[in-house]
C-alpha cells in the first residue's frame, strides 16, 4: 500500500471519460497525464511554460499542462491529443496538418493542434494574424511555422479561405 | 525513365509518419515505459575547470530507493568515447573540464529519489584557471584543458594559387575580423532514452539519436563488451539538427542498465540539455579580400579559430570546413586559409546545421558587401560577377563540372528586384 501514502484522489473527465487516479500533490497535470494515465501524446519540452508542447484543453481553454498542478484539474474537463480523432476519423485539424506538410519531427504537433482547436472554438474563421496570436505560446524548431498556419486555416470552418 | 513513371520523385507525397504524429501515438524515447523501470540522473560538474579532490557517494548509495550510484571507477571498459577521437570521458576522473561534465550517475525507483540522491553526493573541487579565450588557449605556456595534450586540436590549411600575386592585382582590399556566438539547437525534445537488457542478454538502448551504429560502437567501448552485444535503436526523434550526432544519453544509460540489470530511463531537463550538450561553435574569423576595379575577386587570406570546448566531438571537422568554405560560393583564384580548432573550458561544441559553413557565411557575405560598396558596384551584380560556375574551381581546386546553383539563384533574385519598383529604385545598376 506504500503506493497510496501521501497521495490524493483526483477525479476528472479526460477525453470524455470519467477518470479517477491517485496523485502525488506535487505532480503537475502533465506528469499525471503522461506517467499515470499513459497519455504520452502530450509532450514535455521545458516544464516552465515556454514551449507549449504540453498544451491540453481544460474547460475549453488551452493550458500548459506543465503549469497546472494535477489537483487543480479536480472535477474539470480535460482534452488531450488522444481525444481529438483516430486513424479512421481524423479531426479536420489533424487531416490538415498532414496535408499541408505541417508535421516534421512532430514533437510540437500535439500541442500545436490543441492550441489551434482551442482557438477555433472561439473563432471559427481566424485570420492569419489571429492564428499567429493563438499559437504564440507554441514553439516549433523544424517547420518555420508557415505550413502550420496554413494547416490551421485549412482545418477551420473557412477551409483555408483567409 | 520518364518522370511521370515514378511514384514519389517529383511528386508531393504525405510524410509516412505524419499520421502517428498528429494522433499523438508516435513513440518518442521519453514515451517508453517498461515494467520495473528505474529513473536515471546525472550529476554535472557546475564548475568549468577543477580538480576533483574528493568524491563521496556513500550517503547517496545508502538512500532507500537508490539502485546504484556510479562514478568513473565503476566504468568496466575504457572510460572514454568520441566519434573520431576518444577524448570524451564517460564520467570525470581526476578533473572536470566544463560545467556540463558528468561526475556521477544515479538510478533510483522514482525521479524524486534520483534527484535527492544526486544532491546527496559530495564533491570537493580545487578550482583551476579557466581556459576560455581562444588566443590565450593557444599562447605559449597556456593552461591545458587536457594535461597530456596542448590546446590546439587541429590546424588545417587550404591553399590555392599565389596570394602575393593575387593581392598585387587588387585595386581595393577589405580586411576585417568577425566573431559568431554559441548557439544551442533547442530541438523541442531534450536528450532522452531507455535502456534494458533483453532476454538474450543483449543491451538494448532506445534513444533520441542520429547515428545508432556510431553510438553502439562508443557504448561497447565504454562497457568493455563486443559491439554485437549492444543494440541501439533510434526512437522517433523530436528534432536533432546535429545535436544528437554525438552520444548524448546512450553511454550513461548503458552503464546504469548494466550495473542494475533493470530497465532505466534517462531524460534531460531543458536546463541540463543547455548546460551539457553540444552546441554550434563560436568562431572568430579574420579575413582579407582583394578585388579589381572591374569587380573581380583576385585574392583572399583568412584565419579561422573555432572553440571546440573541452572535447572534439565533430569539432575539428566543423572548424576545418568553416575554413574550406570561407570563400563562399565565389570564384577566387588565389587564396590561403588556416583554420584552428581549439580546446577550452567553454561549453562543448560539435555539429549543428551547416557544420561550420554558417559561420563562414557571416564573414564572406560581409566581405562581399564591403568590397562592393568600396567599388561602387551593386552588391547583387558584384555577386553575379564572382559567383562560381561550371568550369571554375572552388577553394580546394575541385572543378565544378555540373549543376552550380548560385548564379541561377542570384538571377532569379535579380528578376524579383527588377519587377519591384521600390526595390528597383533602391538597387539601381541592375538591368
Ligand atoms: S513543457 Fe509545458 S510549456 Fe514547455
Ligand atoms: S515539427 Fe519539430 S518542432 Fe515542430
Amino acid at each position: 500500500m506504500t503506493e497510496t501514502i501521501g497521495k490524493t484522489k483526483l477525479t476528472f473527465t479526460v477525453n470524455g471519460r470519467e477518470t479517477e487516479v491517485l496523485v502525488d500533490p506535487s505532480w503537475t497535470l502533465l506528469r499525471v497525464l503522461r506517467e499515470s494515465l499513459g497519455l504520452t501524446g502530450t509532450k514535455r519540452g521545458c516544464e516552465e511554460g515556454d514551449c507549449g508542447l504540453c498544451t491540453v484543453i481544460m474547460e475549453d481553454r488551452a493550458v500548459d499542462s506543465c503549469l497546472v498542478m494535477a489537483l487543480q484539474a479536480q472535477g474539470k474537463t480535460v482534452e488531450t491529443i488522444e481525444g481529438m480523432g483516430h486513424e479512421h476519423a481524423l479531426h479536420p485539424l489533424q487531416k490538415a496538418f498532414i496535408e499541408e506538410g505541417a508535421v516534421q519531427c512532430g514533437f510540437c504537433t500535439p500541442g500545436m493542434i490543441m492550441s489551434s482547436e482551442a482557438l477555433l472554438r472561439q473563432n471559427t474563421h481566424p485570420t492569419v494574424e489571429e492564428i499567429k496570436v493563438g499559437l504564440s505560446g507554441n514553439l516549433c524548431r523544424c517547420t518555420g511555422y508557415t505550413k502550420i498556419f496554413k494547416a490551421v486555416a485549412k482545418g477551420s470552418e473557412s477551409g483555408g479561405r483567409l | 525513365m520518364n518522370i511521370d513513371e515514378f511514384s514519389c520523385v517529383g511528386k508531393s507525397v504525405p510524410k509516412v509518419d505524419a499520421l502517428s504524429k498528429v494522433l499523438g501515438t508516435a513513440r518518442y524515447a521519453e514515451d517508453i515505459k517498461m515494467s520495473n523501470m528505474l529513473y536515471g540522473k546525472v550529476l554535472r560538474a557546475g564548475v568549468p575547470h577543477a580538480v576533483i579532490e574528493e568524491l563521496d557517494v556513500s550517503s547517496a548509495r545508502a538512500m532507500g530507493g537508490v539502485a546504484c550510484v556510479l562514478t568513473a571507477r565503476d566504468v568496466p571498459g575504457i572510460n572514454r568515447y568520441g566519434i573520431a577521437f576518444a577524448d570524451h570521458y564517460a564520467l570525470a576522473e581526476d578533473k572536470v573540464r566544463y560545467a556540463g561534465d558528468p561526475v556521477a550517475l544515479v538510478a533510483a525507483e522514482t525521479e524524486e529519489i534520483a534527484a535527492e540522491a544526486i544532491k546527496a553526493i559530495k564533491v570537493k573541487y580545487r578550482l583551476l584557471p579557466v581556459v576560455s579565450d581562444l588566443h590565450e588557449a593557444l599562447a605559449e605556456g597556456a593552461d591545458r584543458v587536457h594535461d597530456e595534450r596542448e590546446n590546439l586540436i587541429l590546424h588545417s590549411k587550404t591553399r590555392k594559387g599565389n596570394i602575393q600575386e593575387g593581392f598585387r592585382k587588387a585595386d581595393v582590399i577589405v580586411e576585417e575580423t568577425y566573431t559568431t556566438q554559441t548557439v544551442d539547437h533547442v530541438y523541442m525534445e531534450t536528450e532522452s532514452g531507455v535502456a534494458h537488457i533483453d532476454e538474450t542478454g543483449m543491451l538494448v538502448i532506445q534513444s533520441a539519436n542520429q547515428c545508432p551504429f556510431r553510438d553502439r560502437r562508443q557504448v561497447a567501448m565504454v562497457l568493455g563488451i563486443r559491439e554485437n552485444q549492444v543494440r541501439v535503436i533510434k526512437a522517433v526523434t523530436g528534432g536533432a539538427f546535429g545535436g544528437k550526432d554525438d552520444v548524448t544519453v546512450e553511454v550513461h544509460l548503458a552503464l546504469l542498465a548494466m550495473a542494475t540489470k533493470r530497465p532505466v530511463r534517462l531524460v534531460m531537463s531543458r536546463e541540463e540539455s543547455l548546460v551539457s550538450q553540444s552546441k554550434r561553435h563560436p568562431i572568430e574569423i579574420w579575413s582579407r579580400w582583394g578585388a579589381t576595379k572591374e569587380g573581380k575577386l583576385c585574392a583572399m587570406e583568412g584565419r579561422v579559430y573555432g572553440d571546440s570546448g573541452p572535447y572534439i566531438g565533430l569539432g575539428a571537422f566543423v572548424v576545418k570546413k568553416c575554413g574550406i568554405h570561407l570563400s563562399g560560393p565565389y570564384y577566387i583564384p588565389n587564396l590561403k586559409v588556416d583554420s584552428y580548432s581549439v580546446y577550452t573550458n567553454n561549453t562543448f561544441n560539435s555539429a549543428m546545421r551547416g557544420f561550420g559553413v554558417t559561420q563562414a557565411a557571416v564573414a564572406h557575405e560581409s566581405q562581399i558587401d564591403r568590397l562592393a560598396s568600396k567599388l561602387g558596384i551593386n552588391p547583387l551584380r558584384f555577386r553575379l560577377i564572382n559567383a562560381l560556375d561550371v568550369g571554375l574551381t572552388n577553394a580546394t581546386g575541385q572543378k565544378c563540372d555540373e549543376s552550380v546553383g548560385i548564379k541561377p539563384t542570384l538571377e532569379i533574385l535579380r528578376q524579383v528586384v527588377l519587377k519591384d519598383p521600390e526595390l528597383k529604385n533602391m538597387w539601381e545598376d541592375l538591368d
